[in-house]
């Protein structure tokens, strides 16, 4: 079965950008994907923050990454950009780690002027990193999530982006394979 | 706090801001290089003198990340904030990380007020291991500062570590400097010249097309 990660970028599990990582969870586990979550900010803060691999925690975030068939990236839209906290994470990954994997970008925030964050900030952040699947991601409205609950319609427009997300994943996972299995010479 | 450049009376305060990780730091050493040459620019225009306070984000990467938690800054933090927020001027100073601002520098910025930075003159500046990068100034500095409403003057610094003693550089921090002292004493940029092509070096149009 193929490995997905979810990395989460907001301040806490219970703010906007956790609750949609945590619907996503519970939708890819309905679907029988073995999921892990990443909360960049339980990482530990200074080795996070200051780019310092040695830290045990750290180096295991980094090995999730790199183990990973495909990856939710979630952030919540910061002065028009993406946060802090899921910049120091990518920051922290060897040089072309997200090549060959499928990344689904997911971003909450107060507008939809926001939306073009995505595009113009997230984007090549990802491909900077040698991401060449990036998949259309979601943009959900703060004003879309209450609480703990995400209003139909958005949560529609989710479901929609893990459906094009996971066959993507399993053809990722099957050319990975099949390039390991292939005979040398 | 100040309402603008020069309203504080005799004393006109410039914030430089570094996000720089390593000791020695090439990123402290460019913000400390635009902080001296954006002083001598103020001397230069008969200003009264410039009270510089640096501010090494490391030091307060803890109180960054909590403050992201708790939406509070530590008492630390909350100097650090109002030092930056409260200045007539600012130089901010990144290391390049995958093209962009590091981490750590978002993450300021993320935990300052939005409008809290509105009309004040900043000036960019980048560190990088390669010219490649450059571009990280007007493609992630500069968008941000927009959308904090800030003035950033036109001439950013990007220094690469082929840039260090090389020539260009100093020219650059002085210009960048330059713009940022016209901007705090409240005068009107200079008639600008180009940058290349003085007018010796002049070719008419009948001798630029003669080989056509």
């Amino acid at each position: 079965m193929s490995s997905i990660l979810l990395i989460s970028g907001g301040p806490s599990p219970t703010a906007r950008t956790g609750v949609v990582v945590s619907h996503v969870d519970g939708l890819l586990r309905e679907a029988g994907y073995g999921v892990r979550t990443l909360h960049v900010r339980q990482l530990p803060t200074l080795p996070l923050l200051t780019e310092d691999l040695r830290d045990p925690e750290i180096g295991d975030a980094v090995a999730a990454v790199l183990r990973a068939d495909g990856i939710v990236v979630a952030s919540p839209v910061y002065r028009a950009a993406y946060s802090g906290l899921v910049k120091a994470l990518l920051d922290m990954l060897p040089k072309k780690a997200l090549r060959g994997r499928v990344i689904l970008p997911l971003a909450t925030g107060g507008s939809q002027g926001f939306l073009v964050a995505m595009d113009y900030a997230l984007n090549p952040l990802l491909a900077g990193k040698g991401a060449d699947s990036v998949l259309r991601g979601e943009f959900v409205l703060d004003s879309d999530i209450d609480g703990g609950t995400i209003a139909p319609k958005a949560a529609e427009a989710i479901r929609g982006a893990v459906d094009r997300f996971t066959p993507a994943v399993e053809e990722a996972r099957f050319r990975r394979e099949r390039t390991r299995l292939r005979p040398a010479g | 706090m100040t309402a603008g450049p020069m309203a504080a009376g005799p004393i006109t305060t410039l914030a430089v801001v570094h996000a720089g990780l390593g000791s020695p730091s090439s990123t402290q050493l460019l913000a400390t290089r635009l902080a001296e040459a954006t002083q001598n620019e103020v001397a230069r225009r008969q200003a009264p003198d410039l009270e510089v306070r640096s501010v090494h984000l490391r030091d307060v990467a803890r109180d960054i990340a909590d403050n992201l938690v708790t939406g509070f800054p530590s008492a630390r933090l909350r100097e650090v904030v109002e030092s930056v927020t409260g200045a007539d001027a600012v130089i901010a100073v990144t290391p390049t990380f995958n093209a962009s601002y590091s981490g750590l520098f978002k993450s300021f910025v993320d935990v300052l007020e939005p409008g809290s930075l509105a009309g004040k003159p900043v000036l960019i500046g980048a560190t990088g291991g390669t010219e490649r990068h450059s571009l990280v100034l007007d493609h992630a500095l500069r968008p941000l500062f927009a959308y904090l409403r800030t003035i950033v003057v036109p001439t950013g610094v990007y220094a690469a570590s082929s840039d260090w003693g090389a020539e260009g550089l100093p020219g650059r921090i002085d210009r960048a400097a330059g713009e940022l002292a016209d901007l705090l004493v409240g005068r009107a940029a200079p008639t600008p010249t180009p940058a290349s092509a003085s007018i010796e070096d002049f070719v008419p149009f009948d001798q630029l097309l003669a080989g056509r």
